[in-house]
């Protein structure tokens, strides 16, 4: 009877051929791999011919999906393959890990979410790239861990001994370094011993155990069996149910949530399919993609490059050249030095765009079940004709539902269209139902994401955030989040926002991006911690506004004035909804400023004295003198239109009701000779014509009467108290007071 | 060696490490260098040699760039190296050359001016009209010297050169060769021959590289400092030297104006605040360590001459503004957002804050 432990680091390919060889020598008879247990009824799945890796298997606890741990595997995970070639062997596989029953059970109750308790693989391999291995690289002179394994182990010509090395350098390391107080790894390797010890008893003549090399030496040196039971005694259990899921190499990578921490699953994937030593086929392959990307490489860069790499890890003194020397030597001789053209290709080259598949029939993902569990409480029915649904916001159940459709509807899954609903009032929803087939598939689809619908949605909204480089975009998923109530989408939006906004020069992006801020900050859709943010965000994204703001209202046509006119109405709305005094005085003070600036477009110009005749900012007097002065004489007809068009936008009560203006205007038009009046008639038209019909009767009537006589406005009247207390009661009234 | 020579060349300067260096050298050393490129390295990064002798550091930053920059002079590459004005290049280029070849004194400075005659060769015209073309009446260039004695030639800013000029040295990178037509002959590069260029990638108006010669040359492009720490370092070393040159004394310790100078211009410089909250915009300019340096000299030089020898916020504001706003109309609206969204906020820095909204 022989038992052999083969450590590996975990997704290395080098680690993978080691195995690979190791297993055809040894020619075992039960595979062990660390693993947890409860995956062992799936692992029937690997070897079928539609399966195609990357996948993970994915570990939940029924009850609360969100208690989930996926095990990544790519092609040239060694534990991937050690499996296959027991299932073509047919010989027993098992996995030998603490089973996540008592892993989330205890998660569960100490009530922990946190990341690393719930992600094993992660841990595993931050676990061994933190401070064991870190260690020993230092003290072999690398800086970096990665690098040293991959030197040292990965890239070794001569794999026999390999792993009697391993075993020997993480024995003598694990006998120097302090013993880890960690509790849970040492349960974790007393269950690994149990299952040898299971193992060793049924008989079996070759065992081949595979683990993480840090676990090496506590499985050689195997302590009494009392020991490891008292450890193994009384854990805590709950229900666990595994499936695959298909993954991603962009999954596989640092790049995105449960990665599994390997940075290069693209140049993983060329060492394992090749023996490319000096690293021509690599180059060669990086040069293409290159050209893939309209950058022009000829067959010489390539020879410059692989001499360049190889010229370097001479220096280095490496064996062959590794990932580093080759972006290096691609770097310097390819793209002129330019980091910038490096990483147009990073992804392409060095992640890769692999997606893995998964046969039909396997179990179904906590996602779907969630979503199933939500329709079935919510009764919602998944037909294929349309179906009208009227939800009142007020209600509970009914907002729920909203909530739901509009967080399908932000993960591009349509199944409920929102129809504008006749009548008044903001809480009544009406939405058209329809399900299709394909839905399901994007359902699954959005498996990775997150386990419920909530946190895919967030995880998606997040994801896409980062992703959006336009700040409209942002504004349009911001208001897609809100109904959906995603706090960590909408915070995520939030920081991307800012970033964006700090490096856009659209002033009508930034108005664009400040409507919705100021909605969810004065109507606090969201927690009060999230409150801070919004504030801080939207302060700067106000002040930058602020800032761009004069000089984007000159140079300007006028269908553009005429926008910006419109976006200066919307925000000013937003900011008197604010209500902050200083947000209030620094936005007028650029009104004003506007007001007065020589260049800027007559219709913002008429605009804004109307916003600060409304706001009382400035006296009427010298509003009227404004007015004057741009409707004189000597002004471009074109432009004094403009202007009134500005200033008279929707007040038609103004000219009625303000006497000073009034006489102006009527001067102004008094004195047009024939001819201007006619050029002039269809662009004044054009202003009037917006006016409701009273107050067009009503302006008319005046016309009737002549210039005005008063030319300023009359001083307010003295309230006369008496009089006015006699109203109030009937006020009251009115009012059910 | 003179004492009153103003600036020693890096072999002078640094005799006694290329001497120590050579002989603890152990690696295999390329034929006609007088180190290993391990011990180039090591002469440039500094370090301690097996005998615990120490090397200075002669470059602060990426030990990575200068492997990769003494690598590509193990291949038959060129090197360009690349970057924004004031990151080292030309002493970095001086000194990879004194430590391979003891000599970093052939240099060819490019201008716009520089001619075909600079690079490839010249004719002493008296001989030639006396003797009619032979070797003799030809002036050698640098380029033509190195090639000969198989040593390293410096090609200082290689695109202010016309490309007409600059593309003779394809030949020359390529065959490793240089043709003297006129007498039908040849002079052919001894091995241990290459070319150091150094460009800077901020000016307009250069002459951009061919195709065909960028392909001969490859780029490292030097980044400005990574670190604050490293930066202000190279600034206060380089004020106090100044300060010291010009006879100004500095009555308070200058080290929190230098922090916040080069704070300023690394966050606008990277476009984001240094505690990563705050995204910024960055302004035309380079704004690099040498302007950081510049700018408080220039400021020391107002406190001492029109203030009451106390540096403070007012002297500095002029020149940090200068420096930033190159460009009237963008440049002053990122320094105005810039003024409004980080320095405003922050504890302590109420007067640079004033100081620069009075001029702006």
């Amino acid at each position: 009877m022989s038992l052999h432990i083969l450590g590996i680091r975990h997704h290395g390919p080098g680690s993978s051929h080691h195995v690979n060889e190791a297993l055809k020598a040894l020619q075992p008879d039960i595979i062990l791999i660390e693993g947890p247990p409860e995956g062992e009824t799936i692992l029937k799945w690997v070897s079928h011919p539609d399966m195609q890796a990357p996948v993970a298997m994915l570990a939940y606890v029924p009850e609360q999906p969100q208690q989930a741990v996926f095990y990544p595997f790519a092609d040239y995970s060694p534990e991937w393959n050690a499996i296959r070639f027991a299932q073509q062997k047919n010989i027993p596989v098992r996995l030998i890990d603490m089973p996540l029953a008592h892993q989330l059970a205890k998660a569960k109750d100490a009530e922990i979410s946190d990341e690393e308790d719930a992600m094993p693989p992660q841990e595993m391999v931050t676990e061994i790239k933190r401070n064991p291995l870190a260690y020993l690289a230092d003290i072999a002179g690398y800086d970096d861990a990665e690098e040293w394994w991959e030197q040292q182990f990965e890239m070794a010509k001569h794999p026999a001994g390999v792993f009697e090395a391993i075993a020997h350098s993480m024995t003598a390391l694990r006998e120097q370094l302090p013993a880890s107080a960690d509790q849970r790894e040492e349960i974790r390797e007393a269950f690994m011993r149990k299952a040898i010890r299971t193992a060793q008893r049924e008989m079996y003549s070759t065992i081949v155990v595979i683990c993480g090399a840090w676990h090496v030496p506590a499985l050689l040196n195997m302590p009494a069996q009392k020991q490891d039971d008292a450890l193994l005694k009384n854990l805590p259990k709950t229900k666990i149910e595994t499936t695959w899921i298909p993954w991603t190499n962009s999954r596989l990578s640092y790049e995105s949530g449960y990665g599994a921490g390997i940075t290069s699953p693209g140049w993983y994937q060329h060492c394992w399919q090749t023996t490319d030593h000096q690293g021509i086929e690599w180059m060669t392959h990086t040069a293409r993609v290159f050209r893939n990307h309209k950058i022009d490489i000829s067959a010489a860069h390539i020879i410059e490059a692989v001499r360049l790499a190889n010229s370097l890890a001479q220096i280095r003194n490496y064996a062959k050249p590794g990932l580093r020397e080759f972006n290096e030597a691609a770097q310097t001789v390819m793209c002129m030095g330019d980091e910038l053209l490096m990483r147009i290709v990073w992804k392409d080259l060095i992640v890769g765009d692999n997606m893995g598949k998964i046969p039909e029939g396997t179990p179904q993902v906590p996602v779907m079940n969630d979503f199933e569990k939500q329709i079935k409480s919510y009764r919602l029915k998944l037909t294929e004709d349309y179906k009208t649904i009227t939800l009142d916001l007020r209600e509970n159940n009914d907002l729920q539902k909203s909530i739901l459709l509009h967080r399908l509807n932000t993960m591009d899954i349509p199944w409920g269209e929102l129809k504008t609903v006749r009548g008044k009032g903001t809480f009544k929803e009406e939405w058209q139902l329809c399900w299709t087939p394909a839905l399901h598939l994007s359902l699954i689809e959005k498996a990775p994401w997150g386990n419920t619908i909530e946190m895919a949605c967030n995880q998606w909204v997040a994801h896409h955030a980062v992703n959006s480089q336009h700040l409209a975009d942002i504004t349009a998923l911001l208001q897609k989040a809100i109904p959906a109530e995603l706090q960590e989408g909408i915070y995520a939006l939030m920081k991307k926002m800012d970033a964006l906004a700090a490096s856009s020069n659209d002033t009508i992006e930034l108005i664009d991006a400040i409507i919705p801020l100021a909605q969810i900050s004065r109507y606090g859709n969201v927690r009060k911690t999230d409150l801070d943010t919004i504030e801080f965000i939207l302060s700067a994204i106000f002040y930058r506004m602020i800032v761009g703001l004069p000089l984007s209202t000159t140079g300007i046509d006028e269908e553009q004035a005429q926008m910006l006119t419109g976006k200066i109405n919307d925000l000013q709305t937003a900011i008197l909804l604010l209500n902050n005094e200083e947000y209030k005085s620094a936005w007028l003070e650029t009104i004003f400023k506007i007001a007065r600036h020589a260049h800027a477009a007559a219709m913002v110009k008429g605009y804004a004295y109307k916003i600060l005749y409304d706001t009382n900012y400035i006296e009427t007097e010298q509003i009227a003198l404004a007015f004057s002065k741009a409707l004189s004489v000597n002004q471009d007809p074109n432009d004094a239109v403009n202007w009134l068009e500005g200033f008279l936008k929707d007040a038609g009560h103004l000219l009625i009701l303000d006497d000073a203006i009034w006489s102006i205007v009527y001067e102004w038009i008094a004195q047009l000779e024939a001819g201007a009046f006619q050029e002039l008639l269809p662009l004044l038209r054009r202003t009037f014509a917006t006016f409701k019909s009273v107050e067009k009767i009503k302006l008319a009537e005046k016309v009737k009467h002549g210039k005005s006589h008063a030319l300023k406005t009359a001083p307010a009247a003295e309230i006369d108290l008496q009089r006015a207390a006699k109203v109030i009661p009937i006020i009251e009234k009115l009012l059910h007071l | 060696m003179s004492a009153n020579i103003l600036r020693q060349t890096a072999e002078q300067q640094f005799s006694h490490e290329i001497d120590e260096l050579k002989k603890q050298d152990k690696h295999p050393i390329p034929e006609n260098w007088q180190m290993s490129p391990h011990a180039v390295v090591t002469y440039l990064m500094g370090g301690q040699l097996g005998n615990g002798f120490v090397v200075s550091p002669k470059y602060i930053g990426n030990r990575r760039l200068m492997e990769i920059a003494v690598a590509t002079l193990t291949t038959d590459r060129a090197l360009l190296l690349y970057g924004l004005p004031g990151t080292a290049k030309s002493w970095v280029s001086e000194h990879i050359t004194a430590a391979i070849t003891g000599d970093s004194n052939l240099v060819v400075q490019g201008t716009a001016g520089t001619g075909e005659e600079a690079i490839r060769y010249g004719w002493n015209y008296a001989r030639l009209l006396s003797e009619g073309p032979s070797l003799n009446a030809i002036v050698e260039t640098p380029v033509m010297r190195a090639m000969k004695d198989g040593k390293i030639v410096r090609v200082e800013e290689l695109t202010r050169i016309g490309s007409d000029v600059q593309d003779c040295l394809i030949t020359i990178l390529s065959e490793k060769m240089l043709p003297i037509p006129e007498l039908n002959t040849q002079v052919q590069a001894v091995k241990g021959f290459n070319i150091i260029a150094t460009a800077n990638n901020r000016d307009k108006g250069v002459n951009d590289l061919s195709s065909a010669l960028k392909r001969r040359f490859n780029t490292v492009i030097l980044p400005v400092p990574e670190s604050l720490n490293e930066e202000i370092d190279i600034v206060s070393q380089r004020v106090a030297g100044y300060s010291k040159a010009m006879n100004l004394p500095v009555e308070k310790p200058i080290l929190e104006e230098i922090n916040r100078i080069v704070t300023i211009f690394r966050e606008l410089r990277n476009g984001v605040s240094n505690d990563g909250k705050t995204k910024l915009k960055s302004p035309s300019g380079t704004l690099s360590t040498a302007e950081a340096i510049s700018v408080m000299n220039n400021g020391l030089s107002l406190a001492y001459h029109f203030g009451d020898g106390a540096l403070t916020a007012e002297d500095l504001a002029s020149g940090i503004i200068g420096a930033i706003v190159k460009d009237p109309v963008q440049d002053k609206l990122v320094m105005q957002e810039y003024m409004e969204t980080v320095l405003k906020q922050r504890d302590g820095w109420k007067d640079i804050y004033r100081a620069c909204r009075d001029i702006i």
